[in-house]
């Protein structure tokens, strides 16, 4: 998992000195913290996968000679049909309506969201589908 | 059923027809990236069908000095929402569309790594569009203070109606979409890969959406911020955006950081498209593919380093600093043009319609980068900035990738969205109309504002000398929005068009999505083919071809290390000799077989 | 020039007949009228008419021939890859995959251009923005929604003290300004922003509320120029227009002269707020 690592890690080696130079070029705030925080966001996700590459066996998808019989067996989980997206996204909806026509909105927001999350987490408990 | 499992052979499923009522109930549960994906493709174009006869609107108040049809008040309604969802209703979802239909496909995975994931950052994208524009059926009409929101016009104060603070909230869901996009595209590239498939072996456009994805990381939680942020200063009171707190040039800062790499993820999705679509119909393998994805990195790094260019009028940002980052880009763009081009060279191009739309892509987009570079330097900028000089430039770069580029994915890959081929005369009706109308529209703008006409002007002057650059414009628009005409009925006359039966209608497909049914059964392939290079489908389908490649090139190379500007490709002698072999074999077989058959 | 925006243009089918027949006419004759000519030399750039104008259209003509040979040259390597080498039967192209001495080339030559570029950008740049020079005049210029305010500061013109020319959107304002003196322009805003943009000046300049900034030009022609808002600042932004009169010292001050006779005396900082002010380093107490 070299190159996923370092086009992350190359990314946070770009923003260091350049959030240092437009800090001395500039003085100015705003963007400085922008781009501080930028190269905190690249070196967070970078060094993730970095660490955690480094406990993971090479996977048949970062050997130049991996061959489709290693990557055989469970790929896994994927949801064949789901309605929670739409009930979350719903929910989401509702309550970034609550600011324009009024915050009892989010009454009802939080009783969808319950049943959205709900039906989220605890799909592929009951039903055809369940574990 | 729901796990997926990679075997040698998966029974082929046949499909029959299903009450229309089941068909929507799957429609709404779905979590297959290429329904997902084609959801996307048909929202972003109903957005962008809305925006584009906005825009005809706008061209048609502005044939003549004066106001015609509209209020001002409308008019700048009808610009704002135009911007609005032309960059983020239609360019940036279509870019999650294309990498929902494609993506997976081109790095042989079953789908993305979060599927209800997935289908939950569409659905919000579709509220939070819906959200955006349902302004217009307010009392006081849709947002009318542009689509880059500047503070203090976008306060309470300036900007009372209801229609703004739709516009604030629904963006920001939209853009919880695309944050959430986002994170499944990088997964996905990141661990949901065929094996063999290593990074330096992926095409180009998955390269291209993975980058998208970490610019779309980067930016969209700051302009969800800055979203929330003014509507708090608008629904609860706060002063953030205050003049009194240099809040117009804190907001300036924070649309920008986001806005400015927002250019960037409506465009690179779209080159990725391009780099593509090139090597198919020059019959060559890309040109510089390590190059390219060095470029690709440089431009989306400094695109985040340049947001304040949109600022040099303010007298209060560093110009050298912003002149200079901005200017570098050009470097990383023109080698991609440079490798672009290289691809064609001394190849065998033929003009299907792909290839058409990405010929008209390259010659839009290369004067789009040149007047970018002119509009990179300050003194330049002082007088055209804010002008029609930056429309007409920004509808060269943007236009010039997305929608170019659009057509020409639309055409190369909707047999692997249909199972069908679209018409190429028609494609070239098509073609040939947008690019007339597209020109006639854009050319004439830089003129009327170098010479002194404003953006976002509802009216100008009889002596002002505009009148006839802007009618020019008119009818060139009107040629445009007609040129959707041809694309429709070709839609329309091949949806019962033979189903294409080979795996490669184009015959020379390299990656992946070409090794697999049109369309690509529930989780995409029956079988992976081996990878030991960028162009699979091409070792698969052309060993031979792809062996003399590979011999040139490591001529003298015995251990295969000096592969230069080219992707991986150890072992991939070893695969084409035994592909070669393999083919030989089959001939063999079907000669056999005739010969019995003879017999 | 009457506000005449508002008069509906397209009100009988014939005049539209007629306009659409004239675009062929009108388009040879305005190619060949001097002044069209000269702009075409200078690439679209109106005639300048400040002493900063003129390293800017050096700088945009020039950027132009080079942008434009760039321009050139890819598309013709592009027109003739398609045309040299369209497919001609089925034989198999060469697979070339790189060439590293040509792609150290095509990424090295571009660094070139850019930093050229960049040297001459940031020469014009320190001329243009050059407001070290002692002004002749300052002028206060105010933008608010939607039109201008212009104070002018007397004490060292014969007028004496400072005098003020406010603008509506009925009657368009005028910035008188004398030719051949330099000029200290401080912008700023009460309300939203705008921007100060006189085209023949090839400058234009935000007016950030909170946030005033300011420069210095020389007028170097006198004539009557468009000047606009160029930033979007609501409703009527395309109504917030001015001109500009470019006059000799004597015609100046006998403008300003005129604007103390009807009583346009001291500054206004604009939103209604009728303080008279002068100076603007007291503006900040206004408030």
């Amino acid at each position: 998992m070299k190159a996923e690592f370092w086009v992350f890690l190359g990314l946070a080696i770009f923003f260091a000195p350049v959030a240092l130079v437009y800090w001395l070029m500039s003085r100015d705030p705003t963007g400085t913290t922008a781009l501080t925080l930028t190269f905190f966001l690249v070196l967070m996700i970078g060094g993730y996968v970095f660490i955690m590459q480094r406990n993971l066996p090479k996977r048949p998808e970062d050997r130049k000679d991996g061959e489709i019989a290693d990557g055989a067996g469970e790929l896994g989980f994927f949801p064949p049909q789901s309605l929670a997206p739409l009930l979350c996204a719903a929910t989401a909806a509702v309550v970034v309506l609550a600011p324009v026509f009024g915050w009892w909105l989010l009454l009802i927001g939080f009783g969808l969201g319950a049943a959205a999350l709900a039906s989220w987490i605890f799909q592929y408990y009951i039903g055809d589908h369940a574990h | 059923m729901t796990t997926a499992t990679r075997t040698a052979d998966v029974p082929v499923t046949t499909t029959t027809r299903r009450p229309v009522g089941q068909v929507i109930w799957k429609v709404l549960t779905t979590t297959d990236h290429k329904v997902i994906g084609n959801l996307y493709f048909g929202t972003a174009l109903t957005f962008f069908a809305i925006g584009g006869i906005m825009a005809l609107m706008i061209r048609a108040e502005l044939a003549f000095p004066g106001m015609q049809f509209m209020h001002y008040e409308t008019f700048n309604q009808l610009f704002t929402m135009h911007g609005t969802i032309m960059l983020l209703l239609f360019a940036t979802p279509l870019f999650a569309g294309f990498a929902n239909a494609i993506m997976p496909l081109q790095i042989g995975a079953p789908d993305v790594a979060f599927p209800r994931l997935n289908m939950l950052a569409y659905w919000l994208y579709l509220f939070g569009g819906l959200i955006t524009v349902s302004g217009f059926f307010t009392p006081g009409g849709a947002a009318s203070f542009g689509w880059f929101g500047y503070a203090p016009l976008s306060d309470k104060v300036n900007s009372p109606g209801i229609g703004g603070d739709l516009w604030i909230m629904g963006l920001y869901l939209a853009g919880l979409g695309t944050i959430l996009g986002a994170v499944n595209f990088i997964t996905t590239i990141l661990c949901h890969r065929a094996p063999g498939m290593t990074m330096f072996r992926m095409p180009i456009f998955t390269w291209n959406i993975l980058i998208t994805s970490i610019l779309a990381l980067i930016v969209f939680p700051i302009l969800a911020a800055a979203l929330l942020l003014l509507e708090a200063d608008r629904a609860l009171g706060a002063h953030i955006f205050d003049a009194a707190n240099g809040g117009p040039l804190l907001w300036q800062h924070l649309f920008w950081f986001f806005g400015h790499p927002e250019v960037y993820i409506i465009a690179l999705p779209f080159f990725g498209i391009i780099t593509e679509i090139l090597p198919v119909f020059s019959r060559k393998p890309l040109f510089g593919y390590v190059s390219l994805v060095f470029a690709t990195l440089s431009i989306a790094a400094l695109s985040i380093a340049v947001w304040a260019h949109h600022m040099y009028v303010t007298g209060a940002v560093n110009l050298p600093f912003f002149a200079f980052m901005t200017m570098l880009i050009a470097i990383p763009t023109g080698v991609k043009f440079f490798n672009w081009v290289g691809t064609m060279w001394r190849g065998s191009v033929s003009m299907s319609t792909p290839m058409l739309w990405s010929i008209g892509f390259l010659t839009t987009f290369l004067f789009g980068g040149l007047t970018g570079v002119i509009l990179a330097s300050p003194p330049l900028d002082f007088q055209i900035s804010d002008t029609y000089f930056v429309v007409a430039h920004f509808h060269y770069v943007v236009f010039g990738t997305v929608v170019f580029a659009m057509f020409a994915g639309f055409y190369f890959w909707w047999p692997k969205f249909t199972g069908r081929m679209l018409n190429e005369t028609w494609g070239k009706v098509h073609f040939w109309l947008l690019f007339v109308g597209f020109h006639t529209t854009f050319l004439v703008q830089h003129w009327l504002g170098v010479e002194g006409m404003p953006r976002r002007y509802a009216d100008y002057l009889e002596g002002d000398g505009f009148t006839l650059l802007n009618q020019v414009s008119t009818v060139g628009a009107f040629i445009l929005g007609a040129s959707f005409i041809p694309f429709v009925w070709n839609v329309w006359i091949t949806r019962k068009s033979p189903k294409v039966t080979s795996d490669d209608p184009w015959g020379w497909g390299r990656s992946m999505e070409w090794a697999t049914s049109c369309p690509p059964p529930r989780h995409n392939f029956e079988k992976l083919p081996r990878v030991r290079s960028e162009s699979p489908a091409f070792d698969l389908h052309h060993p031979e071809v792809a062996r003399e490649e590979y011999l040139a090139l490591h001529a003298g190379d015995d251990d295969h290390s000096g592969a230069g500007d080219a992707g991986d490709d150890e072992g991939r002698g070893e695969l084409l000799a035994d592909n070669v072999a393999q083919a030989k074999a089959d001939v063999g077989d079907t000669d056999a077989t005739t010969e019995e058959d003879k017999a | 020039m009457g506000l005449d925006k508002i008069r509906t243009v397209l009100r009988s089918p014939r005049r539209l007949g007629l306009a659409v027949a004239t675009v062929a006419a009108v388009a040879l004759v305005a190619g060949c009228s001097p002044e069209r000519t000269a702009q075409w030399g200078r690439l679209g750039l109106p005639e300048a008419a400040s002493d900063r104008a003129e390293p800017m259209g050096h700088l945009w003509v020039n950027t132009w021939i080079a942008a434009l040979a760039v321009g050139v040259l890819v598309w013709g390597l592009i027109i003739w890859a398609i045309v040299r080498y369209r497919k001609r039967g089925e034989g198999v192209p060469r697979q070339t995959r790189y060439n590293l001495p040509m792609e150290i080339m095509y990424t090295a030559v571009p660094f070139v251009i850019i930093s050229v570029l960049f040297y001459w950008t940031v020469r014009v740049q320190n001329e243009v923005l050059d407001d070290t020079k002692n002004p002749d005049l300052v002028v206060n210029v105010v933008g608010e929604k939607w039109s201008w305010i212009f104070n002018y500061e007397g004490a060292a013109r014969e007028v004496g003290e400072d005098v003020h020319d406010i603008g509506t959107m009925e009657q368009i304002p005028s910035l008188y300004l004398p030719v051949g003196e330099t000029v200290t322009f401080n912008v700023s805003s009460p309300d939203v922003i705008h921007s100060f943009w006189v085209p023949a000046f090839y400058f234009k300049r935000d007016l950030l509320p909170g946030q005033p900034t300011s420069f210095q030009l020389t007028p170097t022609k006198e004539g009557v120029f468009a000047g606009k808002c160029a930033e979007l600042c609501g409703t009527y932004h395309s109504a917030m227009i001015f001109e500009v009169h470019v006059v000799s010292s004597e015609e100046f001050e006998a403008h300003l002269k005129q604007l103390k006779a009807d009583g346009q005396t001291g500054q206004l900082m604009g939103h209604g707020d009728q303080h008279r002010i002068s100076g603007l380093d007291k503006k900040e107490d206004g408030e």
